[in-house]
């Protein structure tokens, strides 16, 4: 069966300068993996690429099927959420209309009132916050809706590039139980994270990337256990 | 007094064409980072649209004013399939001179075919004059503002409260992430210059029949001047955009009534060098480039 996404021999380059080198990895269905990795590794330009946001070379296929040069919108119709770094809601729309932007193309009506509703029970909240404007609520809060705006799309894989990323560490550490807790409802999630320990607790299965290349891969507890991803990426 | 509040009623009603043409320069730089040099030549080709809807097909306003803004709109998706799609994305002085460009040649292409005169458009508005106290309004100075104030009303509600409106301001704000979400960029873009055209093509039309003529090269002041009121307000907030447009006009209006009407077109400009002075974004804000 193939799994319900994979890259493989991708090549990303800005100019002359490569930013992603010969990068293969999957996401089986159900599973949640991690790209870790320093800053300048190449993570955030592979995620681009499958986003068909930056031009590419190699394969990337959803289900077996090329979504290589697909135009972005069309991506996510194709059942592909983000999240991106830093957040970046519309700032300037409010949080409710942040989550009809992302139900842009499932539709609105009753079952998006419904789906609204389920977001607002999994992040009580952006209830509260619900006619602000983005800009204007707090980290945490604004993490909270750039993952229910993803969702709300009921996409079948979620792309998240450092949900960890400017939050106190109490707040990652409620934010990685309720992305675990997401995925446990059958969500499969490719994560980005600089916090290797945290997103190593909760991934199945981990790729590092070293200057635009693999440089190792396994399952998390293998990559945990290893004695040089604990020196280089864990500080240990 | 009298003399006051007649200038000021005269410049809300002029005003309110000014508002309207910022407001197509103001979104499409909004969503696209383009400033648009060849948004005035819209405001001249609905005023042709115009002379041609009343002398070849009807002689009711409606008729002439739909006319004018279909031809505008024309015009508006040919020059964003020619100078603005192929440079998109690029440096903003980019499209900036393929847009002057275009602009420049529609107007010799309209001085070609229509003569470098200014051509008569009928009367399709009943001439009427109204009181209102001391004050009078003429039936097409009522027309021009009520077409300008329906456009307005509309946008607003379009950008506010509309799917797509919505769209176009998540597009404004960040693209990508709003192509990642299933907007088709391209598409918002499109629709855009074709809502800016559509509009500036109806001030066009007014503004041709309250004046009685078109003319090849009637859009490059009334655009300059639009162009300095996006400046003034900030593309930001259209209701900015809106304020300053109607402001210009009774700036405008007033200066000509108590100082002289040689003056009238250096106000926009002045204006703008105090207020880039202090607030270089404008008043109420501007995306950056």
């Amino acid at each position: 069966m193939n799994p319900l996404l994979r890259v493989k021999d991708l090549d990303v380059t800005y100019g002359a300068v490569p930013a992603v080198n010969r990068i293969a990895l999957e996401v089986p269905a159900g599973e949640i993996r991690a790209i870790l990795g320093a800053n300048g590794a190449g993570k955030t330009s592979t995620i681009k690429a499958i986003l068909g946001l930056v031009k590419a070379r190699g394969t990337i296929e959803l289900e077996g099927r090329s979504i290589h040069g697909v135009p972005t919108h069309r991506i996510h119709q194709l059942g592909v959420a983000w999240v991106p770094e830093g957040r970046q809601l519309f700032s300037t729309l409010t949080v409710h209309e942040n989550l009809e932007m992302g139900a842009f193309v499932r539709g609105n009506g009753l079952r998006f009132a419904s789906r609204v509703d389920e977001m607002f029970a999994l992040f009580p909240r952006l209830r509260e916050r619900r006619s602000q404007l983005a800009g204007s609520l707090s980290g945490g809060e604004q993490q909270m809706l750039a993952i229910a705006r993803a969702l709300i799309s009921q996409p079948r894989l979620l792309i998240m590039d450092e949900p960890s990323l400017g939050l106190a560490p109490k707040v990652v550490q409620s934010l990685f139980e309720q992305i675990r807790e997401i995925n446990a409802r059958g969500l499969s999630i490719l994560m980005v994270e600089q916090n290797a320990r945290q997103a190593l607790k909760i991934a199945h299965y981990a790729y590092l990337f070293e200057v635009g290349r693999l440089a190792a891969e396994g399952p998390s507890v293998a990559l945990m256990a290893s004695e040089d991803v604990q020196r280089v990426y864990l500080g240990g | 007094m009298e003399l006051f509040l007649q200038q000021v009623l005269n410049g809300l009603m002029i005003g309110s064409t000014y508002a309207v043409v910022a407001l197509g320069f103001s979104l499409v730089f909004s969503v696209m980072r383009v400033v648009n040099m060849a948004h005035p030549e819209f405001f001249m080709a609905g005023a042709f649209g115009a002379f041609l809807a009343s002398r070849y097909v009807t002689n009711n306003f409606f008729g002439v004013l739909a006319g004018g803004m279909l031809v505008a709109a024309a015009v508006g998706l040919v020059v964003e399939r020619l100078a603005i799609r192929p440079v998109r994305g690029r440096y903003v002085m980019i499209p900036f001179i393929a847009t002057s460009g275009v602009g420049i040649t529609l107007q010799h292409l309209a001085e070609r075919v229509f003569g470098s005169d200014p051509v008569a458009i009928p009367a399709v508005v009943r001439p009427a004059s109204y009181a209102l106290g001391p004050l009078s309004v003429t039936r097409m100075q009522l027309v021009t503002f009520a077409v300008a104030a329906v456009i307005m009303v509309g946008l607003r509600y379009y950008v506010r409260h509309t799917k797509w409106g919505r769209a176009t301001r998540a597009v404004a704000e960040r693209p990508e992430v709003a192509a990642a979400f299933g907007v088709d960029v391209n598409f918002v873009s499109r629709l855009t210059i074709g809502i800016s055209a559509l509009m500036a093509g109806a001030a066009g039309v007014t503004l041709g029949v309250l004046y009685t003529s078109a003319w090849a090269f009637m859009g490059l002041l009334y655009g300059l001047k639009s162009f300095v009121c996006m400046l003034v307000a900030g593309n930001r907030h259209i209701e900015g955009v809106m304020a300053i447009g109607l402001l210009l006009g009774v700036l405008e209006a007033l200066v000509s009534g108590y100082v002289t009407s040689t003056l009238r077109d250096a106000v926009a400009f002045g204006v703008l060098v105090v207020v880039l002075v202090f607030k270089p974004n404008g008043l109420f804000g501007s995306y950056s480039v």
